[in-house]
């Protein structure tokens, strides 16, 4: 069985009934979605399917079979962010990291759907994402953000740009 | 001021956003094996019989340990200050909460560790359990905890953390009204989105490898190394990258059990608990009982305290006698009360043990004591705003216990609150200060209790 992994192609061992989260984290390595409870509950695993946003614990592998899927890993790199990316880093968007890889890739999919800045309407769309660090009002301003398409300066957030404690921040 | 008012970014923020930070889930090491635990289904109970010889037996299992394996099995957190330590790292003669750990096995993949710890032989004779904190406070309760049912080290062998400040028995004859109350906030589980998870590998040289998702890391090194009776020099802990703690990540839950079953496969393994483990047998933050009664004038100053505390500890004491002394020393409040009588018990329970979380000891009891303000005001009839000001710490203050207040910052904080819900204040609680107490705001009550903050 093959699948498409942020473009890549791999043929994969795994049983068709294997959760495509076991595929992806135990097989590939590919560890940007977390297993945070391993019964659809907590968004954690998201990955997109075609675009879609689907709990990757709780889809069998054989159902992503010729399907594009993309994880947190397929949306940018360090030296290549994408816009979605960028609003978390200058929001503030991540604290301990680990909702964020399924909060970013449904997030995506939400903007790609033409998805508004609307408060209320990004919050229906991440309703299912738990993020027990309580870093929701900045995680819906950064999704609010991308969605309006702001760009944002990144020399005082981008990597090896940043202001740090001593060459200055406010006097 | 370099950083305040300064756009600083997280350092970890680009390897959040692009799924780079790894966390001990996240690390790959082959070969690994898969632990899963054996945890008593039962809330109290005497092991009467523990066969591990059907999944020793097994097909692809590396390792099984029980209490037999760990070289120092019972330990305490507060064996460094003399402090006898109440809680086996593995059940041995009996169970006290549902979820604690019997057994542990180390097999060659998740579904063949959890089918081999269903084949271990286990019988308990079931004894009563506890549940609420008050109940196992009563003199006639069944006694669970080996030492009885509420700890006993505080300082000089007492059994209770105890406050006594000025003169209790003048406050309560002077009062024109004592107002009672009791508060109990319940048990939270701390729920990180990443579950307890650890990887140990044995290495060549001897050492063990940790990768912990600990938010305490030298402590849980000390914590291995006491219970494995080994110097520090044999571990190297790898953690920093936490998924969410919230102290519940404070205790030592997993690290000491993987290093006892790759020392014993000679494997790498890898624990990570399931979301129900995480609910079911990890820690909690306490449930609480709390009953105070004042003494207080009809004009709203509150002259006296007598509060009784009860923090359950769960099955074990692990950090609750640290976590009630914060509480006691915080158990007025932002408020000064200058006669005060504390005492607050550790008591045992057959619930899971509590642990650290975000502020723990003072939430709960900032819960209780700032409803209690409502409630004095509400009885008085007076202004729920107006009596925390009168009352607020003040330069020159001292708390319950005796640290005199240099830079108490209540009154301002309440005023802009006052001004934030448009609360209108008359103008002499308007232009209150912190500075240290006169006119008005100095009644003979509260002149005794005056320390010099110049000497703190």
């Amino acid at each position: 069985m093959n699948v498409t992994v942020n473009g890549v192609t791999h043929e994969i061992e795994g049983g068709p009934l294997t959760p495509l989260l076991d595929v992806l984290r135990e097989e590939l390595g590919i560890t940007g979605p977390k297993a945070g409870c391993h019964q659809g509950s907590c968004g954690a695993c998201t990955v997109l399917v075609d675009g879609e946003p689907r709990r990757a614990c709780l889809i069998p592998s054989v159902y992503a079979e010729g399907k594009e899927i993309t994880t947190v890993e397929g949306l940018g790199t360090p030296e290549d962010l994408s816009a979605i990316q960028e609003a978390f880093i200058h929001h503030y968007a991540a604290q301990c990291g680990f909702c964020t890889s399924g909060m970013m890739v449904a997030a995506k999919a939400y903007i790609d759907r033409g998805g508004t800045d609307d408060p209320e309407a990004i919050q229906e769309a991440l309703g299912g994402h738990m993020c027990r660090c309580t870093g929701y009002a900045k995680i819906i301003e950064a999704v609010s953000a991308a969605a309006r398409g702001d760009s944002f300066d990144l020399t005082t957030t981008a990597v090896g740009k940043y202001t740090t404690m001593t060459t200055g921040g406010a006097e | 001021m370099k950083v305040v008012g300064a756009r600083i970014p997280r350092y970890d923020g680009v390897a959040h956003v692009t799924g780079r930070t790894t966390y001990v889930d996240d690390v790959r090491i082959p070969g690994t094996l898969w632990v899963k635990a054996l945890r008593s289904p039962v809330h109290h109970a005497a092991i009467t019989k523990l066969d591990t010889r059907p999944a020793e037996e097994m097909p692809g299992v590396s390792a099984v340990i029980t209490w037999e394996d760990v070289p120092h099995l019972v330990y305490g957190p507060l064996e460094a200050l003399g402090i006898p330590a109440d809680e086996p790292l593995l059940a041995k003669d009996e169970v006290r909460y549902k979820g604690q750990p019997i057994a542990l096995v180390a097999a060659r993949d998740e579904a063949t560790a959890a089918e081999a710890v269903s084949r271990i032989e286990i019988e308990f004779d079931e004894r009563p359990a506890l549940f609420d904190v008050r109940q196992a406070f009563d003199a006639d309760c069944p006694v669970i905890h080996q030492e009885g049912n509420w700890y006993t080290h505080f300082e000089d062998d007492m059994d209770r953390r105890q406050i006594r400040k000025g003169d209790i028995a003048w406050a309560f004859e002077n009062a024109d009204t004592i107002v009672q109350g009791v508060y109990r906030p319940a048990a939270i589980e701390h729920a990180p989105i990443e579950t307890q998870v650890c990887q140990v590998v044995p290495e060549p040289s001897g050492r063990l490898t940790i990768y912990s998702c600990t938010q305490a890391l030298y402590f849980s090194m000390g914590v291995v190394a006491a219970h494995l009776q080994v110097p520090l020099n044999k571990l190297k802990v790898v953690g920093g990258t936490t998924g969410g703690g919230f102290g519940g990540k404070v205790d030592t839950a997993t690290e000491t059990m993987c290093c006892l079953l790759a020392m014993k496969s000679g494997r790498p393994v890898k624990w990570r608990w399931t979301r129900e483990e995480e609910f079911l047998c990890s820690s909690t933050r306490a449930p609480w009982h709390m009953e105070i009664a004042d003494a207080v004038t009809k004009d709203g100053w509150i002259l006296g305290r007598k509060m009784l505390t009860l923090h359950d500890a769960g099955a074990y004491s692990r950090f609750s006698p640290y976590g009630l002394t914060k509480h006691s020393f915080h158990h007025t409040g932002a408020y000064t009360i200058p006669n005060l009588e504390f005492d607050g018990y550790v008591v045992y329970t057959n619930r899971v043990p509590t642990t650290a979380m975000r502020g723990f000891g003072v939430t709960s009891v900032s819960f209780a004591v700032e409803t209690h303000m409502s409630r004095v005001a509400d009885v008085l009839g007076l202004d729920p705003i107006e009596i925390r000001l009168k009352n607020a710490n003040r330069v020159g203050d001292t708390s319950p216990n005796g640290v005199v207040y240099t830079d108490p910052s209540t009154v301002p904080t309440i005023q802009t609150i006052a001004e934030a819900i448009g609360h209108e204040l008359p103008a002499d609680y308007r232009t209150m200060t912190s500075e240290q107490r006169s006119g008005e705001w100095l009644p003979e009550h509260l002149v005794a209790q005056l320390g010099n903050p110049e000497d703190h």
